[in-house]
């Protein structure tokens, strides 16, 4: 059954075609690639999704309903949560706030008994930040997680992201460039952590990547796009043969 | 069980604070009377403020117009239902508070649910505007007393009314932060962007902190008109409002430990400046220039100097020793200048201590006093080297 499908999903800002007549469909338990060159469309593709924009024209469906236009925070509700490209965590706020705030979209408690400061608000709250602490500790980030995230390294930054992402519960979670800047090691890291959250979590994920060898070792489907068009579709090998994604995008083979 | 005992000592620990303020304030002037209840409602306008301002990081500069609601609300119902109702004065002024936090809280959504889509400088206009209309619209009203103003019948002078609403405010806000309800505040100050992607209602969010916020800064209005029984325009002009504001600002955005120390503090001070008379000009010139150099001298070391707290220490004793001699000696100096050789009063200097200590404050602390932090017993714990409550249990 597809979990998310964009069909003919179009946006324009002016006279610019940011994303022109995108189709791809994603099953669940999916781990899918979106690459292309800078400036293909591949974030306003994300931006589409998770309602920061609203297409100008087309579709896109998820879990059987059309969520196109719909507002970033019911989306967010729905089950489709992300990453972002340049790194916006709450900055001012320690780790485990941060995937507190993620978790927080499934409070029972009244905001009136909050501001009593009622039993059962500070239940919910121990219970969350104990669910907070535990994917915390998938991130491997529990040892820092009174530190102020701004104070984190780059990479550490971004696994934050990813678990505060994954504090929603989604159904569906997209990772914008979520190996960006990071050493060897620490990709090496982040894909047996992206294995494992589809894997052992069981979450269908979506990542923009620029880094082929990350891409094409974890993802087992690949949309490519050009210019806000895509251009190809296919798993990896086809992907890398593709004649079209060689000239666009990978390069001649020297 | 347990909650409840705690939660029944701390309300009544909050009661006997207020009634102690009150006994303390009985045997008084009124004047003194006059500071203890002013204070306790800066401290809630500081406080309420600082939920919109520093937590929810919506910057509004028209909070003397919520504070204005409240008041006129409260003089116009006074004036009108006082008589018939035949309520004890104490119930009458609860009351009050009550309806005037309605009608302020109203007012607030009024301007909250438009302008709350603009951000930063843009929404400050909005609210600076907000603001000048509210006083300029009962300025004009006949029904409100016009420019003169409205006399408000009953003068109810209670000390704690002002330090129960100042308490409760920061009860409120205090247990805000402390639940993960607050946290959706803080992320939107944060990045609003990010926090509607994490399932955050960012426009509600700021309605409800626009709505809460307003809503003390009528109670404390209500109080305000009793207190003077009278209220006019000129009570609420954009000086008020910027006065809430340095409060927050120079406390540290975010902290209410921060703003209800300012609150005191910048109400105190111009106040407790009317006592000194008869100062020679050239000791105020003096003093400029001896500030002026120890600030330049102390940013110095901050930047350029990062050695142990000792050290550091030693620095800044030189710096005030050498700050005292450059007094002296531009006291000396200055008083053979005849334009400096008069005497002026305190309560004319105020305003510009008042600025001296923001600029000063802005220049080596530009996080304001507290910056983020919060007062918590950890924390004193932690000053003398004993662990926190968390590490001892843990």
């Amino acid at each position: 059954m597809s979990l998310l499908q964009l069909d003919q999903a179009t946006i324009k800002f002016g006279g610019l075609i940011a994303v022109n007549s995108v189709s791809f469909e994603l099953k669940k338990g999916d781990l899918f690639g979106l690459i292309g060159p800078n400036g293909a469309g591949k974030t306003t593709c994300f931006n589409l999704i998770t309602g920061v924009y609203k297409p100008t024209s087309g579709k896109i469906t998820f879990d059987g309903k059309e969520i196109g236009g719909t507002p970033a925070n019911k989306i967010a509700n729905l089950g489709i949560a992300r990453t972002f490209q340049n790194i916006r965590l709450f900055k001012s706020l320690s780790v485990l706030e941060n995937v507190v705030v993620g978790g927080f979209l499934r409070h029972k408690t009244p905001l009136l008994s909050a501001l009593a400061y009622m039993p059962n608000v500070i239940k919910e709250t121990e219970s969350l930040k104990a669910e907070a602490l535990e994917l915390l500790k998938i991130v491997n980030l529990d040892k820092v997680a009174d530190v102020r995230s701004a104070d984190l390294s780059y990479g550490m930054q971004r696994r934050l992201e990813i678990a505060r992402a994954m504090a929603t519960q989604p159904k569906l979670l997209l990772l914008d460039e979520p190996a960006a800047g990071m050493n060897p090691q620490e990709k090496e890291e982040l894909n047996a952590m992206v294995k494992h959250i589809r894997d052992e979590v069981g979450l269908t994920v979506l990542l923009i990547e620029h880094d082929m060898r990350f891409v094409m070792s974890l993802c087992e489907r690949i949309v490519v796009l050009d210019a806000g068009k895509e251009i190809a579709a296919g798993p990896p090998d086809a992907i890398r043969s593709d004649p079209k994604v060689i000239a666009a995008y990978l390069g001649e083979a020297v | 069980m347990k909650f409840w005992g705690v939660r029944l000592a701390s309300i009544l620990g909050a009661v006997a604070f207020c009634f102690l303020l009150e006994a303390v304030a009985q045997g008084q002037s009124s004047f003194v009377q006059r500071l203890f209840v002013l204070a306790g409602l800066y401290v809630t306008l500081a406080v309420s403020l600082n939920l919109i301002n520093g937590i929810t990081g919506q910057f509004s500069i028209g909070h003397a117009a919520f504070y204005q609601v409240g008041a006129y609300t409260a003089g116009f119902c006074a004036s009108r239902f006082f008589a018939q109702m035949n309520l004890p004065p104490a119930a009458w002024l609860l009351l009050m508070m009550v309806t005037s936090a309605i009608t302020a809280g109203l007012a607030g959504l009024l301007v909250g649910l438009p302008s709350l889509r603009l951000k930063g400088d843009y929404l400050a206009i909005v609210t600076l505007g907000f603001g000048e209309i509210i006083r300029i619209f009962a300025q004009n009203q006949e029904a409100l007393g016009g420019a003169y103003g409205l006399t408000v019948a009953p003068k109810i002078q209670y000390v704690w009314a002002a330090w129960l609403l100042a308490i409760l405010c920061i009860a409120v806000c205090r247990n805000l932060l402390r639940s993960a309800h607050g946290l959706p505040f803080l992320a939107v100050r944060e990045d609003e962007i990010a926090s509607s992607a994490m399932g955050v209602n960012v426009t509600q969010t700021k309605v409800v902190a626009f709505v809460l916020g307003s809503m003390f800064a009528g109670a404390a209005g209500a109080i305000l008109a009793h207190f003077e029984s009278f209220v006019s325009p000129p009570m609420f002009t954009m000086d008020v409002s910027f006065t809430i504001v340095t409060m927050v600002v120079l406390g540290g955005t975010g902290s209410i430990t921060g703003s209800v120390l300012a609150a005191i503090l910048l109400f105190y001070l111009p106040e407790k400046m009317r006592d000194f008379t008869n100062i020679p000009l050239a000791g105020v010139a003096a003093a400029f220039v001896a500030i002026s150099a120890a600030v330049f001298a102390i940013r110095w070391v901050m930047q350029n100097f990062h050695g142990s707290t000792k050290d550091r220490a030693i620095r800044y004793l030189g710096i005030l020793v050498g700050a005292v001699v450059i007094w002296f000696l531009s006291k000396a100096l200055l008083g053979n200048v005849p334009s400096l050789k008069e005497n002026i009063d305190g309560s004319k200097l105020r305003m510009v201590v008042f600025s001296v200590t923001l600029v000063v404050l802005m220049l080596l602390r530009p996080q304001g006093m507290l910056g983020h932090h919060e007062f918590s017993w950890d924390w004193v714990r932690s000053k003398f080297g004993k662990p926190t409550v968390k590490e001892a249990t843990a």
